[in-house]
């Protein structure tokens, strides 16, 4: 009995330690650093002046809207797009199942340096993109420099990125639902469409949530594709809160204000997190 | 128990091989006395590398760790360690003039002030004056002067007169969007390929040409002034005539002019190495004439680019490092090695040398490196100041807006008004 | 009857083929691209009409590579990098969610939670201070800084959490009366059963960790110690990209990621499976 009450503890404490050392530490390290301000080579105190000022960066409020339109824009369709892949993927009759779900998986390792490299020339003006499409008789595109069609090329590559992992998880949910709820269903005539919306969407709820606060956490922080693709322009049309909070500490050595940025974020991600549970029904 | 016995004999293996590579590459903190660790990139390495051999010669054992990362990224490292109050910063590193003066201003103390040291008494008149002052702060030289990019414009020979076109005739920026013109009706080529969403770099050599720039000699905020207008004027008109094809990045601006979409690029003398290396097919086809002037017999140089190396104080090396530093910067022999490797030297000692005069067969035959070591005597000094970055960006907005067909002098008023409460945080 | 729910299956079919036609070919090609610029020179990038077909120069891009940043080496330290923090991470996870999931004591809800609100922290925020201490404790560059940083990862522990969950604690409270120890239940009995699950874990972890880019770049100082994203970044330079380099980097960079997700992927989606299910 003793030792199992020693027991848990044991087990936690390396991942404690670790935390405590490597994450806890830098964490409160920079909200301490959120209430300071640098000035000529030192910090100063500075209250609460860095959130205050928050309030009336143009740019910041640019950065929080542009952030919001692509998480609407993005989460439910990629989710959408992910589990009617997962569905499709999911059926008895397909062949090459694994082949297509490796295929689909793939765009989801890229590292950052290649990722940036093949979407920067894909969309250019005259890039593959627009040249395909003139070819069906559209005209040019300019995906990367005009406000509205940045924001949707952004949205398209994190689509192309995170499809496929979300599909991925979905997957593994879908063999989880047993094959007699949609037999049952096809006798009383319901279509695929049908099924999909009545059978498969409810029974993936859990996995939904946990897919959108990934998702969630994921767009709130985003940084890769603005930094590679747009570097937040036209205009700071897609400056992200992430990429703001890199600009600041990176391009104009302020860590202060990028830090006060940071914890907006948090805030941020935990009331939508607690808006996804109270959507969803689910009890934490 | 096996499979526990598994996991404990693979973590420990684990913990083994991490702790055992400890200590092993930290030589370049410490090292030897006669070791050097440099942070540069990119064609700058070669360079480099050469210097330290020559000064081998009469300090044996001299050696170098360089250490290679592009840009930007190399910012990222340089910006975290002055943030950790210069550690983990090599001896010596590379830094471009454009974040010279931001450094500066914010880490005052992290770098060698090099008039203590006797430099600029003894060489500064050996570098072009735009340069030495942007390396100064408060009178004194932070920078051993590197490179330059003296500007003109690179323009394909074969449109030109294909479309019937005099290069040598164009001298205002007038006559060079004149020139646009008739390639967009005549061949369907873009006359530029300005990104005009992230790169201001045209705009800002036509101010800098003009003695201007984002801030003026008090470091003021001065967007809004005459010349200022005058040049994202030609910015709106480039982009409002269809003569500027919008190329994102490098990568594609690069691939527009080696394809043939974009007839000309304004820019720094160093876009002849980057021609000459990723469109080698194309020797006679490329020309070089000087800048536009704003107005007839206007000023017609200006720069774009270049880059400095800068000491840390942080260095157990110093004196070495600027022994080292002093000869790399002030050898003419090191500075034609570099210029062979397609950069062009600050040194001014070295103008006269015969490599200058040559005709350069992928330049149409023409002696290009004479008319960048004539023009660089002529550029202005340009007022970078610590806030260079947070200008550039609303600069930038500036001449997106404008191309957005908005008024110029308002995007610019606009801009100016941003910046100001940026910097009045 | 029979005649049309056939050929409307069969439409169905060809319907969901061409769906997955469609997304295989949006998914593939920026890889194909990528192999075609590994097997060409530079310029071939730029050429228009694009060049669409393999070369024959890879293993000149190949040698070239290795002058510049040398490859092999690289290589080695991505893997051993990679490889030895799946290992530990793994083991971190798995003990400590073990004792989220099947165990009561003091604090657990207030770590757990905590935890997971860490995850909510951007990481651009955390860089300085995790430079300055391993810089004040001479951490710098070495495979130590690389590795230990993110062991304790979250989103791993919370995977493998869900997974044990759905671990029937019957089968413990059995085999405590059989007077197992509680080390012994969880290494004979309650984790030869998380294979799948481990497999999904390591699987984030490596991808976590083969790409991991901002970090890598701050914390190494010295060229033998390169990762592959950091080494990659070198290629990026001022005026001449040599893409043929760039491409064959990345392309070796993909593929032992690749290689790893194949192996593992069929225990990939079981292992997702648990954390579905509570």
């Amino acid at each position: 009995m003793k030792q199992s009450k020693k027991f848990p503890y044991l087990f936690i404490a390396p991942a404690v330690i670790l935390f405590i050392v490597f994450t806890a530490y830098p964490i409160i390290a920079s909200l301490y650093l959120s209430f300071q301000t640098y000035e000529g080579g030192s910090y100063s105190f500075a209250g609460l002046s860095n959130y205050t000022r928050l309030l009336e960066d143009s740019i910041f409020w640019k950065a929080l809207g542009n952030t919001f339109i692509i998480f609407i824009l993005q989460v439910p369709i990629m989710l959408l797009m992910a589990m009617a892949l997962a569905s499709v993927l999911n059926s008895q009759l397909l062949k090459l199942k694994g082949f297509f779900r490796v295929s689909f998986f793939l765009p989801a390792v890229t590292s950052l340096v290649a990722y940036s490299l093949l979407f920067s020339i894909i969309l250019q003006d005259n890039g593959i993109l627009n040249t395909l499409l003139n070819a069906i008789g559209i005209e040019n595109i300019p995906w990367l420099s005009d406000p509205f069609w940045a924001k949707i090329s952004i949205v398209m590559a994190m689509m192309w990125r995170w499809t496929g992992y979300n599909m991925i998880i979905f997957l593994a949910a879908l063999q989880n639902i047993p094959d007699h709820m949609y037999e049952a269903a096809s006798i009383d005539g319901a279509g695929k469409i049908r099924q999909f919306f009545s059978i498969t969407i409810p029974n993936l709820k859990p996995i939904i949530l946990f897919a959108g606060i990934l998702s969630t956490i994921g767009t709130l922080q985003l940084f890769d594709e603005p930094f590679n693709l747009t570097q937040g322009g036209p205009a700071d049309s897609t400056m992200t809160l992430g990429l703001y909070i890199y600009e600041n500490g990176f391009e104009y050595f302020d860590f202060s204000y990028g830090s006060a940025v940071a914890y907006v974020v948090v805030v941020l991600v935990a009331i939508l997190s607690y808006f996804q549970f109270k959507v969803t029904g689910e009890k934490s | 128990m096996k499979r526990a016995s598994i996991i404990f004999a693979l973590l420990l293996f684990a913990l083994a091989a991490c702790s055992g590579n400890d200590g092993s590459s930290e030589q370049n903190e410490s090292g030897d006395n006669n070791t050097l660790s440099v942070w540069a990139w990119n064609i700058n390495v070669p360079v480099i590398e050469k210097a330290a051999e020559m000064f081998a010669e009469d300090h044996p054992g001299f050696e170098l760790n360089i250490v290679e990362t592009g840009t930007p990224d190399v910012y990222q490292k340089i910006t975290t360690g002055l943030q950790a109050n210069g550690e983990g910063l090599p001896d010596v590193m590379l830094v471009e003039d454009d974040r010279l003066q931001g450094y500066l201003n914010s880490f005052p103390e992290a770098f060698v002030n090099l008039s203590e040291k006797g430099f600029a008494d003894d060489h500064m008149d050996k570098f072009p004056e735009y340069k030495t002052e942007l390396l100064s702060k408060d009178g004194d030289m932070y920078g051993f002067p590197f490179d330059s990019g003296p500007a003109g414009v690179f323009y394909r020979v074969d449109l030109f007169e294909e479309a019937g076109i005099d290069a040598n005739a164009i001298e205002t920026w007038d006559d060079f969007i004149e020139a646009g013109k008739v390639l967009r009706d005549e061949l369907d080529v873009a006359l530029t390929g300005i990104d005009i969403n992230n790169d201001d770099g045209v705009y800002r050599l036509m101010l800098n040409q003009q003695g201007t720039f984002y801030f003026d000699e008090e470091g003021n905020v001065d967007l809004t002034s005459e010349e200022s207008v005058k040049a994202m004027n030609v910015i709106q008109q480039l982009s409002e005539e269809g003569l500027n094809e919008n190329l994102v990045g490098w990568d594609a601006w690069i691939g527009g002019l080696a394809n043939g979409t974009v007839a000309t690029a304004p820019s720094g003398a160093w876009l002849s190495g980057s021609l000459t290396g990723q469109a080698p097919d194309m020797e006679g086809q490329w020309g070089v004439f000087p800048l536009p002037a704003m107005e007839e017999g206007g000023n017609r140089a200006a720069n774009l680019g270049g880059s400095n190396y800068m000491i840390s104080s942080n260095s157990e090396k110093v004196d070495l490092a600027y022994e080292f530093m002093e000869f790399f910067s002030t050898s003419d022999e090191v500075q034609l090695y570099a210029m062979e490797n397609g950069l062009f030297p600050s040194l001014n000692t070295i103008y006269t040398e015969d490599v200058f005069s040559e005709e350069v067969a992928y330049f149409n035959d023409q002696p290009i490196w004479t008319m960048f070591a004539d023009l660089i005597e002529d550029v202005p000094y340009a007022n970078y100041t610590g806030d260079y970055s947070l200008a550039r960006d609303e600069a930038t907005k500036a001449q997106s807006r404008a191309a957005d067909g908005n008024d110029p002098a308002e995007a610019l008023e606009e801009a100016a008004k941003q910046l100001e409460n940026r910097l009045n945080k | 009857m029979m005649n049309t729910n056939k050929s409307k299956r069969g439409l169905g079919k060809v319907g969901m083929y061409a769906l997955l036609l469609l997304f295989l070919v949006i998914s593939i090609f920026p890889f194909y691209w990528m192999l075609v610029g590994s097997t060409n020179t530079s310029d071939k990038m730029f050429t228009s009409p694009p060049t669409l077909l393999p070369g024959s120069e890879f293993m000149t891009n190949l040698n070239n590579l290795d002058a510049t940043v040398g490859i092999w080496r690289v290589l080695f330290n991505s893997l051993l990098v990679s490889g030895v923090y799946v290992v530990i991470a793994l083991a971190v996870s798995a003990t400590s969610a073990y004792a989220f999931a099947k165990y009561d004591f003091k604090g657990k809800n207030v770590i757990f939670t905590i935890f997971i609100l860490s995850m909510m922290i951007p990481y651009q925020a955390t860089l300085i201070p995790l430079f300055q201490m391993m810089s004040s404790y001479n951490l710098l560059n070495t495979y130590f800084a690389l590795i230990a940083p993110q062991l304790c990862y979250p989103f791993a522990i919370f995977l493998m959490r869900q997974n044990f969950a759905a671990f029937p604690t019957e089968l413990m409270e059995s085999a405590r009366l059989d007077g197992a120890s509680e080390l012994k239940i969880f290494m004979k009995i309650v984790l030869p059963s998380m294979k799948p699950a481990l497999a999904a874990t390591s699987i984030f972890l490596f991808m976590f960790q083969w790409n991991n880019f901002m970090w890598p770049l701050v914390a190494i100082t010295s060229q033998d110690m390169y990762t592959f994203p950091v080494a990659l970044s070198t290629l990026n330079g001022v005026s001449f990209t040599d893409y043929g380099q760039v491409m064959v980097g990345i392309t070796i960079a993909t593929i032992p990621i690749m290689i790893f997700f194949l192996v593992l992927q069929r225990h990939f989606i079981s292992g997702m499976l648990g954390s579905a299910i509570k």
